[in-house]
């Protein structure tokens, strides 16, 4: 409480401390409410994570997880349950995915940020991030119409004849629904997410160290490989790792390309079954037979937390980036 | 002060906004949504367009997603009425599933139109016993095998349903009693993407749903496709009433019994319970009036008995 020594400033004193009450209480207001809606995704995911949880409960009691996560036989009727042709299924097209992606999304973002010309950046960008706005079941069917064909008629052949004594390129799927389109297909679909992540990433590096680099002499590639690289190669990690999540947790394209056979695959040229095929296929049948729903709810629990670490990675990868730039 | 207000008034008319928005069954409209089966999915669309054109007081709102979708949509009430196009597991029937059968159709086998062998298959036909040997033991594997020529050797390419479907259970019944799971192929989405993923691969086999099959306009197979005549009596060649050229000898072959059962079979409309309403309502009218669209529109129509126990099941 502040002394009010002179009568006169009595008045103005109530009127100025009503107002910085005001001001504070709507202050109050404002930050709970504020925290409120930021407290409500984290809430969301671990009300999401829990619901999973109990409705798969009933089949992580009856099998073990060692018996479920490597189990490769998929029987629903008559009680068999391995997820491992899945777990391989995911894992197969997303990492031949990145593998396609990852370079070309981080060579185009440094074409952009570092050597394309105001122009060339105004119409290349715009139309890079269209295609991040294509909804997936576009980019299944453009898959189906055009990759499937192509698989099947050019590249499993050519590859095959070849390189006949590669495992990796021989298979008995003759029909161009496989890994490799779907691989195709999701390459594509990430391929944008990461050059708009890796180009933020690059432009957080001051002007001024392009300029004093290039006034020495550097050549671009120099300063890129020397200057802007060093400090962004966190960066990109953790947009490679998101896209790897982003591709990992793709549904609606890959299903409609990759030929949903529970299968452990070996060749890219096999037909595979992710995770998100599995729920996405056999949601439907998951009421008429026992423990089914319980076995496909495990299975998105199994994607989220996989998509977690994902995630987690991204995150470590970034802050390690960033706390190499400030020391 | 008077901001408070302002902010007090604002949130009060969201909230009415999102509780309107959430509560509009009160506005007088009966709304009925319809998902599942793609066996079911045209007629439905056909009966739904004439039974809103009589009452304009009711909204109907389809989609296609395979039986499986359609029988968890209704048992979890996504949906007013689930389209299945299989029989009713028990366990279904435990958890609340009331099916009434509204209609019949088939399960075809379907190759390519550029097949090289396609004069051979038509004329010799498939028996159960080697379709079979496809899609369930994995035996036979060239076309040759097929058509009794060793000389053959081209692969056959099998392409089977990827989603939870009516279509794949009848076919996996009727070539040995079987479930979709145990069907070997190619897994694709949808009864159109399997139509389309044989249509493209010479040397493709899938299976498909009459009316996907046939062209409704042409009574013919779907360009580029050709559906596969059965051998029911292994003869070795397709008799006159085993050839499946049209649509009309479809059905006729279908309705007469001579195409076997499965993969004939009942489509069904389930709901949660024993349908009340508005919904039962559809369901009656669709077994009465609706019933004259149902050869037009390509599919078997119910035989009178059936009809009376259908209805039987509403009251």
């Amino acid at each position: 409480m502040a002394k009010a020594p002179e009568k006169v400033d009595e008045s103005y004193n109530t009127e100025a401390r009503k107002i910085l009450a005001s001001r504070q209480r709507a202050e109050r207001q404002a930050s709970f409410e504020f925290r409120a809606l930021s407290t409500f995704p984290a809430v969301l995911f671990v009300v999401v994570l829990a619901v999973l949880l109990v409705r798969a409960w009933p089949i992580l009691q009856q099998k073990s997880l060692i018996n479920l996560l490597l189990g490769d036989v998929w029987r629903p009727s008559e009680g068999q349950f391995g997820f491992l042709p899945f777990i391989a299924g995911s894992l197969w097209v997303t990492i031949l995915a990145m593998v396609f992606a990852a370079p070309v999304s981080i060579l185009c973002a440094i074409f952009l940020s570092e050597y394309a010309r105001p122009t060339t950046k105004a119409l290349i960008k715009p139309l890079i991030d269209i295609l991040a706005a294509i909804p997936s079941v576009v980019y299944g069917l453009w898959g189906v119409l055009v990759i499937v064909p192509w698989v099947q008629q050019s590249v499993a052949p050519t590859l095959g004849r070849w390189f006949p004594f590669l495992p990796l390129f021989n298979s008995s799927n003759p029909t161009g629904y496989s890994i490799l389109s779907g691989a195709l297909v999701l390459a594509v679909m990430v391929v944008p997410f990461i050059i708009a992540i890796s180009y933020e990433v690059m432009r957080t590096v001051p002007r001024g160290y392009h300029e004093a680099s290039l006034a020495v002499g550097a050549t671009r590639w120099q300063t890129v490989r020397y200057v802007v690289f060093p400090r962004v190669a966190g960066g990109l990690i953790a947009g490679v790792v998101l896209g790897t999540s982003r591709a990992f947790g793709e549904t609606m394209a890959v299903l409609m390309v990759v030929g949903n056979n529970p299968i452990i695959p070996h060749s890219i040229f096999d037909a595979a079954y992710p995770l998100t095929a599995l729920i996405a296929n056999n949601y439907g049948e998951m009421m008429s037979i026992p423990l089914y729903d319980s076995a496909l709810l495990a299975s998105a629990l199994l994607l989220l937390l996989i998509v977690l670490m994902f995630n987690v990675l991204a995150a470590l990868a970034l802050r390690r980036a960033t706390a190499r730039e400030q020391a | 002060m008077k901001k408070q207000w302002k902010k007090v008034v604002l949130v009060a008319v969201m909230l009415s906004l999102l509780l309107t928005a959430c509560g509009s069954q009160s506005v007088p409209q009966n709304k009925i949504s319809v998902s599942g089966a793609f066996a079911l999915y045209p007629l439905m669309v056909r009966w739904a367009e004439v039974y809103q054109a009589e009452n304009p007081d009711v909204l109907i709102d389809i989609s296609a997603g395979g039986a499986g979708k359609g029988m968890s949509d209704a048992l979890a009430g996504a949906v007013d009425i689930g389209m299945v196009s299989r029989e009713i597991a028990s366990e279904e029937v435990a958890q609340g599933a009331y099916g009434v059968a509204v209609t019949k159709d088939a399960v075809f086998g379907t190759i390519s139109a550029s097949n090289p062998y396609l004069e051979k298959i038509l004329s010799q036909g498939l028996t159960q016993e080697k379709l079979a040997g496809i899609y369930l033991t994995g035996e036979i594997t060239t076309w040759g095998q097929i058509l009794g020529d060793a000389s053959i050797t081209d692969e056959i390419h099998v392409y089977t349903r990827s989603d939870a479907c009516g279509a794949a259970e009848m076919w996996a019944k009727y070539l040995g009693g079987k479930k979709q799971e145990e069907l070997k192929g190619i897994g694709v989405n949808a009864d159109p993407g399997v139509l389309e993923a044989v249509i493209k691969d010479p040397l493709g086999i899938g299976y498909n749903n009459l009316n996907y099959a046939f062209d409704i306009t042409t009574g013919k197979p779907v360009a580029g496709a050709a559906v596969i005549p059965l051998d029911v009596n292994e003869n070795g060649q397709v008799d006159a009433d085993e050839i499946l050229q049209t649509n009309t000898q479809a059905v006729n072959a279908v309705s007469s019994g001579r195409y076997p059962s499965p993969p004939a079979r009942l489509l069904y409309l389930v709901t949660r319970d024993q349908p009340t309403g508005a919904v039962s309502d559809f369901i009656a009218w669709i077994l009465t009036d609706g019933q004259q669209y149902v050869t037009e529109s390509g599919y078997i129509a119910l035989t009178p008995d059936q009809i009376t126990e259908s209805l039987n099941r509403l009251k």
